[in-house]
């Protein structure tokens, strides 16, 4: 294997290659969050120094507006100490229930461009977007479409770092941030995208604090021995990392400093679920007629999947009875899958478990442990109809074109809202009272 | 209620009654227990559930007549078990007693239990000629849907009365399976019904017409439908069974009207040769890991490629003619169609990668059996 030359660097060859170099990563970071969404609701705190955090003698600072970091004001600071760098801010005790409706608003501005959202707080979440390049576009044109909504929809500023992996979105999505001087608040630039070929640079610039797994601690540690940037603990043999901080830590750190992050973008698993479900006009009893809706539901469910380019392990059947008791069942498949008969077939295997003789009036199929959909999977085609709908024969020789306008449409109201766009058969057949169903709590 | 006989008669008719019974517990208890009726000699066994209805004759040597429920699978393993010879069964209000040798079993009869009838079809019986009809059965149910919950209507074998006879259809969307017997006119002109494959996999395996040509009974098979039922009768047994319900898809718009690409092979060499590349793929429910067939001059080249297994190829010997090209297919559904053919010859018509392919026999023009190809994106 040939040594990589880098000028300046730190030149220990890459132990293995990287892998494909797409920027499939995103990480969005709300800008002073919590104080943002004070300063929105109240607009007479406009340009002042907001605090939201512990009141209390012993409170610490949830969120800081720009203003009031200018002061030198930061989270996690004792509140006390807040106060005696700006004794004139406005410090409040912080409306957790209004943020988390925020938050979820956030979400679905999340899910709008790719089902696999990773919240890591209210304010923060990575996303895989490697399945809406065909319906949406290259990562930083998501990446400005969502600042753009966030902008547009939740009237708040945020932050978007693109990157290869989970670490390096996270760092761009900090550089992307308003930097505080001593001048002032100087705007970011919004969207930093970080191309794989100038991943190790950007990466080694940073101090090693900012490698997730670097406290005060192991950070005081390695200062005794000369590390302070990550390029400084790049450099540093893996065999000596592991003696000074212990095999696992050892290893993990330097693959970080390498830029070797495998960590997976994981949909959060009860969130994270595409859904359907149908209410009944008239509670159902018939088994035949419930499955027929589940697979109604299962049907509507893939084609949301396909759209979003993810298949999903794990299908759950909902059904609701007459007397409001709930149910849920949950399977996982032997493979990811995104089409109806299977997820169907799943849904009806459940069903059938279910004894459904008193009635049911409630319906729904979920999608969940969700994966980005394999590339070059096979599909068996049909002789006639859509997958979807062998009982009805059309001319379609080349399988299904149901399932393209199926996708057509899922992307239609992903864009535009639900309702903008429905093939006809599916209005007439479902009814005023069904539609898409939130997550699964 | 009391009779005795011989094991073997008893077992045949009690496994025979017995596989219309449901083995789910779908339908109450009566539909896992059979029901035996004696009257003088004559024992009837019903085995039934809410769509079929196997009734089984046989003579018995009675003492006192009566009707009795009995839960079918284990009357069925209790007379299993015994030595051949004489069984004796004695009912009850509340128990059952079976004896044989030195062997006796006393069951408890299920409450509440009642089996299920159909309507009697009504109308003259068409004597249908056994051996063909079973044949053709086998060569078409293969294509029905197993599974009742998608399109129920798939899971049925359509019976049309056509010009040169009868014809059989089934399809479950993925491939579909007909075949035209010639000079049987078992419908009225220009009508047909849709009969669960279930039962006509039932008349199959009574019939007993294996693949091997081994003969089973070929005694008179008697057809007659009504609105809602048919009923078929073939010699002690009697099969009644629902209807379903249409519509069934227009098949005759799937035929292609022509094949541009043709290859003639050997049916033994290219069925043991998918056999063995299907053996790469483990999971017997996977329908999405293909045999990529890449036609040619001389010969066909079959691949079974798996990110899981690895690889496993073979070339088939055959005449080809037509473009060089790669479809793939779904290798149990395209061995359902070559075990279906009986000439030692067959035919492989393709169009191309996306359109449905078709197996015939060389000398076999009433079997058509269609086929999806599997899509490699």
């Amino acid at each position: 294997m040939a040594a990589r030359e880098q000028s300046g660097g730190p030149s220990e060859p890459l132990p293995e290659e990287h892998p494909p170099a797409a920027l499939d990563v995103l990480h969005l970071d709300m800008d002073s969050f919590f104080a943002a969404v004070e300063v929105q609701r109240d607009p007479t705190l406009v340009g002042r120094p907001v605090v939201v955090g512990g009141t209390g003698p012993r409170g610490v600072v949830a969120s800081a507006s720009y203003e009031a970091r200018v002061f030198g004001i930061r989270s996690a600071m004792p509140t006390a100490v807040a106060r005696g760098l700006c004794p004139d801010a406005v410090f409040l005790a912080g409306r957790f229930d209004v943020y988390g409706e925020v938050s979820r608003r956030l979400r679905e501005i999340l899910e709008s461009a790719t089902p696999i959202v990773e919240p890591v707080a209210l304010d923060e979440a990575y996303l895989d977007v490697s399945g809406s390049h065909r319906l949406v576009g290259p990562s930083r044109s998501i990446a400005e479409a969502l600042r753009r909504r966030v902008r547009d929809e939740l009237q708040l500023e945020c932050a978007v770092g693109v990157g290869r992996t989970k670490l390096i979105a996270k760092l761009a999505s900090k550089a992307a941030k308003p930097v505080v001087g001593p001048s002032g608040v100087v705007p970011g630039p919004g969207v930093v995208v970080v191309e794989a070929a100038d991943e190790l640079d950007f990466l080694h610039r940073h101090p090693v604090r900012a490698i997730p797994g670097v406290g005060p601690r192991t950070a005081e540690r390695l200062a005794r021995f000369g590390v302070s940037s990550v390029g400084d603990l790049a450099s540093v043999g893996r065999e000596s990392l592991v003696r000074l901080l212990g095999a696992s830590s050892g290893r993990a750190l330097h693959d970080l400093a390498w830029g070797r992050d495998s960590r997976p973008v994981v949909a959060e698993r009860a969130a994270r679920s595409i859904g359907h479900e149908e209410t009944f006009a008239e509670d159902i009893r018939d088994g035949a007629v419930l499955a027929r809706r589940a697979r109604e539901s299962a049907t509507a469910v893939a084609g949301r999947c396909r759209a979003g380019g993810v298949e999903a392990r794990t299908v759950t059947l909902k059904v609701r009875f007459a007397d409001f008791s709930t149910v849920t069942r949950s399977r996982t498949l032997a493979r990811p899958a995104d089409t109806a008969s299977v997820i169907g077939d799943a849904a009806c295997e459940l069903l059938v478990g279910l004894d459904t003789g008193t009635g049911v009036r409630l319906i729904g199929v979920h999608a969940s442990a969700l994966v980005v959909a394999e590339q070059g999977r096979a599909l068996q085609l049909q002789l006639f109809g859509g997958e979807e709908r062998p009982g009805a024969p059309s001319a379609g020789e080349d399988g299904d074109p149901r399932d393209e306008i199926e996708a057509a449409t899922e992307a239609i109201c992903q864009r535009f809202g639900a309702g903008a766009i429905a093939l006809l058969g599916d209005q007439a057949r479902s009814g005023p009272r069904s539609g898409p169903a939130g997550p699964v709590a | 209620m009391k009779f005795r006989t011989e094991r073997d008669g008893l077992l045949e008719a009690l496994a025979t009654a017995g596989r219309a019974a449901s083995t789910r517990g779908a339908g109450g208890p009566g539909a896992t227990s059979l029901q035996l009726a004696l009257h003088g000699n004559h024992l009837v066994v019903t085995g039934s559930d809410p769509d079929l209805v196997i009734e089984v004759r046989a003579s018995v040597a009675g003492d006192s007549d009566g009707v009795v429920l009995v839960p079918s699978r284990l009357l069925v393993d209790i007379v299993r078990s015994f030595e051949p010879g004489a069984v004796t069964l004695t009912s009850d209000e509340d128990e059952v007693r079976i004896t044989s040798g030195r062997a006796e079993f006393t069951v408890r009869i299920p409450v509440g239990a009642e089996i299920s009838r159909l309507s009697a079809a009504e109308g003259e019986g068409i004597t249908l000629p056994t051996t063909l009809f079973a044949e053709g059965l086998r060569q078409v149910v293969r294509a029905a849907l197993a599974d009742d919950t998608r399109a129920p209507q798939l899971t049925g074998v359509l019976m049309v009365a056509t010009d040169a006879g009868l014809r059989l259809v089934a399809t479950d969307s993925y491939r579909l399976a007909f075949r035209d017997l010639a000079g049987v006119s078992a419908l009225a002109p220009g009508s047909e019904v849709l009969i669960p494959a279930r039962a006509l996999a039932e008349i199959q395996r009574l019939v007993g017409s294996g693949s091997d040509g081994a003969e089973g009974k070929a005694e008179p098979l008697v057809f007659h439908h009504g609105e809602l039922d048919a009923v078929f009768d073939l010699g002690e047994v009697q099969l009644t069974t629902r209807l379903l319900r249409g519509p069934f898809p227009d098949y005759e718009r799937l035929l292609p009207a022509s094949y541009p690409n043709s290859f003639t092979t050997s049916r033994d060499d290219l069925a043991s040769a998918l056999r063995r590349v299907r053996l790469m793929v483990r999971d017997t429910k996977d329908a999405t890991t293909p045999v990529r067939i890449a036609f040619g001059d001389g010969g066909a080249e079959l691949t079974v490629l798996t990110a899981e297994t690895g690889r496993a190829a073979e070339r088939v010997e055959g005449a080809y003619s037509g473009d060089e090209l790669v479809v793939a297919f779904n290798p149990t559904y395209l061995l359902d169609g070559i075990e279906a053919i009986r000439s030692d010859t067959i035919i492989l018509d393709v169009i191309d990668s996306t359109k449905p392919a078709t197996v015939r026999g060389a000398e076999e023009d009433d079997y058509r059996y269609l086929l999806m190809p599997v899509r490699v994106s």
